[in-house]
């Protein structure tokens, strides 16, 4: 008589043969009932069976249910035999699923972010903060969920086995979208809540700034990506015009106590609703005030303090931005939002000090002189405008080349290359191509109107070349076979996700629904779903590992080989002719996107070593190269690299940057700086940056190239100065 | 100020913070990375050394 079974953890529990009928049971039903009645006589066969094999011991899970199998077909039970064993290797493997999560849960819950390499999949999300392993959990959890219960088997098992990673995943079950550029002059003159109560028009830049952050923070709440301002000199300029004719009307009344404040603040706005800048009409100003019988000494000295004055103003709203955008929390305060900041084409004297003053306060840095990681900063180049001698913003382009050569930002986008020139039309800022700060782009609309605020990317998946070029062995047209094949899953993973959000409704997103940053959102109500909003946005289909697939397929890279290049602009057209031929197919917006890949590169390579081995060239490093880049391992010169990826630009219209590393400090040769970026300018790169090494001693708050020693305090890493040391150099400059 | 601190505030066991760009952003430190972007940023070479032998290089593209 058994009177007690081992379960799989060790346990003993009391047999009960009961629970074997109604294993038995349910694969009877499973089968469609199509074996004879079953009856107990079966089981008390595994009953006997159990008993006789295992004498004084125990009986396991484990062999009860092989001796059930085992009956079951001795029995004559075939078909219910089989769907006990499909039911049996279903829990096998879901129990295997939750182990592996619960592993992943046990890893993040006991190890640092610094030995957990998946705790640091993104870096600038701190994991080891109480809100960020919070996070953790759910987003292990949440893509466990997707790829078992939402996703299609195929795509499941094409992203679990390395062809297609689907990027935020974790937030494919949520519904999510990726980002925005926000036009936050629509929410600043319709006013907005963030839910507990209502804030109006800012009337300074001062409160104008302030409002931009709290609208990125709320924004990035209801999404995975990050939040771009896509034309931020020309959206802040009114609120620099207010305070200007705020400090005019002050400085006024100081000096001539029976002035009409108020009147005079009326007018001078309407100089500015009526010619587009306050600043620019000195003359129409001066003019208001010897209608108040001001004197012409008075008017004077009233203009040039204010015009003081707001500079100061600008200066501290920028720079209370900059640190507002590195210290607000985001997504439980796990990081803070994801900020992208495009300026540098408003012309005007209000956008120029906008932009002028947002790159003098980068360049200062923060509280002890550190170089603000947020926001990125995207100077917009554009000839006519500031790229050449004689533009107006010329000064404010070699003012960002400077800031650029200290800060590492802004990055430049070219608003000339001629995918982005072709948008572009004079007067309607619009028009202008906006950058998210990672490279989202979005311009093209196949649903309305091709312009950049208001719209953003609903989600992306890439695809693993140079997998998809190791499995052709050498056979292009194989290697275009499976390509488009992926490419079709790709699209249509694409499709159920942005099925799946379309059916979310404004109380999924109260903010970016609610209150609007998307175009269209505000002729919803509330118990829409939101297609006719994220029909704008877009979907895009990315690669990366171009130079490792290249080298695959034919033995080189496109840096190394003219052949290699053809070849890779090839793959690259064929892959942007299927997404624009999807995006007639389903009218939506389907786009070819250069990945980033931070948190993928690895993963993937890791894969396909274990798989084919270690090849030279394609998996012998340990990370893929990020989408058309040329090896950042391979020695090029900057002008022969920015040749070679500009071409890539134009296909990859979801969006793409281009880097070129330099040495040394370029602040003593802001010329050649400056020759690279117009190198990138004339041939058609869409968005690019310089990388130069910005090292800081926290001690001393010297920022610059340190090597071993700090040049201005003179300790080696990790070595303390002396207390006289650090009194004296305390005196000149600002420590802790 | 515990004596811990005191030697952290002259630099005992401080590092120098090495801030670089990945994927369009900047990265405080370069422990935040993950293990292949950190190999990856270990690998890149410089294209050109703007303080030294540079001139005749940028010239050509003037």
């Amino acid at each position: 008589m058994i009177e007690y079974i081992v379960k799989r953890d060790g346990r003993k529990e009391a047999f009960d043969d009961y629970k074997i009928y109604d294993a038995m049971h349910s694969a009877y039903i499973a089968s469609g009932s199509r074996d004879k009645k079953l009856t107990r006589w079966v089981v008390n066969r595994v009953v006997e069976t159990l008993e006789s094999r295992c004498g004084d011991s125990l009986p396991t899970v484990e062999m009860t249910q092989d001796v059930v199998e085992e009956s079951l077909i001795k029995a004559g039970y075939v078909h219910t035999a089989k769907a006990y064993i499909l039911y049996r290797d279903k829990r096998t493997h879901e129990r295997e699923r939750q182990s592996a999560l619960m592993k992943t849960i046990h890893d993040i819950t006991f190890q640092d972010a610094k030995d957990n390499d998946l705790k640091r999949e993104n870096a600038n999300i701190n994991s080891d903060s109480s809100m960020g392993m919070m996070l953790k959990f759910g987003s292990e959890t949440s893509k466990s969920f997707f790829l078992n219960s939402i996703a299609r088997e195929d795509v499941s098992r094409a992203h679990r086995d390395g062809y297609i990673p689907i990027h935020d995943m974790d937030f494919a079950a949520i519904g999510t979208t990726t980002c925005t550029q926000i036009p936050i002059d629509k929410l600043f003159t319709r006013g907005f809540s963030t839910g507990n109560g209502y804030l109006r028009e800012p009337q300074s830049i001062n409160t104008a700034a302030a409002l931009t952050a709290i609208i990125i923070q709320s924004n990035q709440n209801e999404q995975h990506g990050g939040q771009s301002i896509p034309l931020f000199d020309y959206y802040l300029a009114p609120y620099v015009a207010r305070s200007y004719a705020k400090r005019i009307c002050e400085v006024a009344s100081i000096l001539k106590p029976e002035t009409d404040a108020a009147g005079l603040r009326k007018k001078l706005r309407a100089i500015y609703d009526e010619k587009g800048t306050l600043l620019g009409e000195k003359d129409s100003v001066f003019a208001l005030l010897e209608e108040l019988s001001i004197d012409k000494k008075t008017a004077e000295y009233i203009v040039g303090r204010a015009a003081a004055l707001i500079k100061k103003d600008t200066y501290q709203a920028m720079e209370g931005l900059i640190h507002n955008l590195n210290t607000l929390s985001s997504r439980a305060g796990a990081q803070v939002p994801f900020s992208s900041i495009n300026f540098g084409t408003d012309t005007t004297e209000e956008g120029r000090m906008v932009t002028e003053n947002l790159l003098l306060a980068t360049e200062a840095g923060m509280g002890y002189g550190e170089t603000p990681i947020f926001p990125v900063s995207i100077f917009k180049v554009k000839s006519g405008i500031n790229l050449n001698e004689g533009d107006p913003n010329h000064d404010l382009f070699r003012l960002a080349c400077r800031c650029s050569a200290k800060r590492l930002f802004p990055n430049f986008s070219f608003i000339d290359a001629p995918f982005n020139l072709s948008f572009y039309k004079e007067g309607m800022p619009e028009t202008e191509v906006g950058y998210m700060g990672c490279r989202t782009r979005v311009l093209a609309d196949v649903n309305g109107d091709q312009v950049t605020p208001g719209r953003g990317n609903l989600s992306f998946t890439s695809i693993n070349l140079p997998r998809l070029a190791i499995e052709a062995d050498g056979d292009i047209d194989r290697f275009y076979e499976s390509l488009d094949s992926y490419m079709e899953l790709v699209v249509r993973q694409l499709l159920d996700r942005f099925v799946f959000q379309c059916k979310k409704r404004m109380k999924n997103f109260p903010f970016m629904i609610g209150q609007a940053t998307w175009n269209h959102a505000e002729e919803l109500v509330a118990d829409d779903t939101l297609e006719s909003v994220l029909k704008h946005g877009t979907l895009s289909i990315g690669f990366i590992g171009l130079a490792e697939a290249l080298v695959a397929l034919i033995g080189r890279h496109h840096g190394e080989s003219a052949e290699a290049q053809a070849l890779g602009l090839e793959i690259v057209r064929r892959m942007r002719a299927f997404c624009d031929a999807k995006t007639k197919e389903y009218s939506l917006n389907f786009t070819l996107l250069a990945t980033p890949a931070e948190g993928l590169s690895g993963r993937f390579i890791r894969i396909d070593k274990k798989r084919f081995g270690e090849i030279k060239g394609v998996t012998d490093r340990d990370y893929y190269t990020n989408s058309f880049h040329v090896p950042v391992y391979y020695q090029i010169s900057p002008f022969k690299k920015i040749d070679t990826e500009a071409p890539y630009h134009e296909l990859t219209n979801a969006g793409h940057i281009s880097y070129v590393e330099v040495d040394g400090d370029p602040l003593q040769n802001l010329e050649a700086f400056e020759a690279i970026i117009r190198h990138m300018a004339k041939k058609g790169i869409g968005y690019g940056s310089i990388n130069h090494p910005v090292d800081r001693d926290p001690v001393c708050g010297y920022v610059g190239i340190i090597n071993d020693v700090c040049p201005r305090c003179g300790r080696k890493e990790g070595e303390p100065l002396s207390p006289e040391k650090y009194a004296e150099l305390k005196e000149i400059y600002h420590l802790k | 100020m515990t004596e811990a601190a005191e030697k952290e505030k002259y630099g005992k066991g401080v590092g120098f913070e090495r801030i670089r760009r990945i994927t369009g952003y900047l990265v405080g430190s370069l422990e935040k990375f993950n293990d292949a972007k950190r190999k990856e940023e270990s690998e890149r070479v410089k294209h050109i050394d703007l303080n030294k032998d540079s001139d005749e290089n940028i010239g050509n593209y003037r």
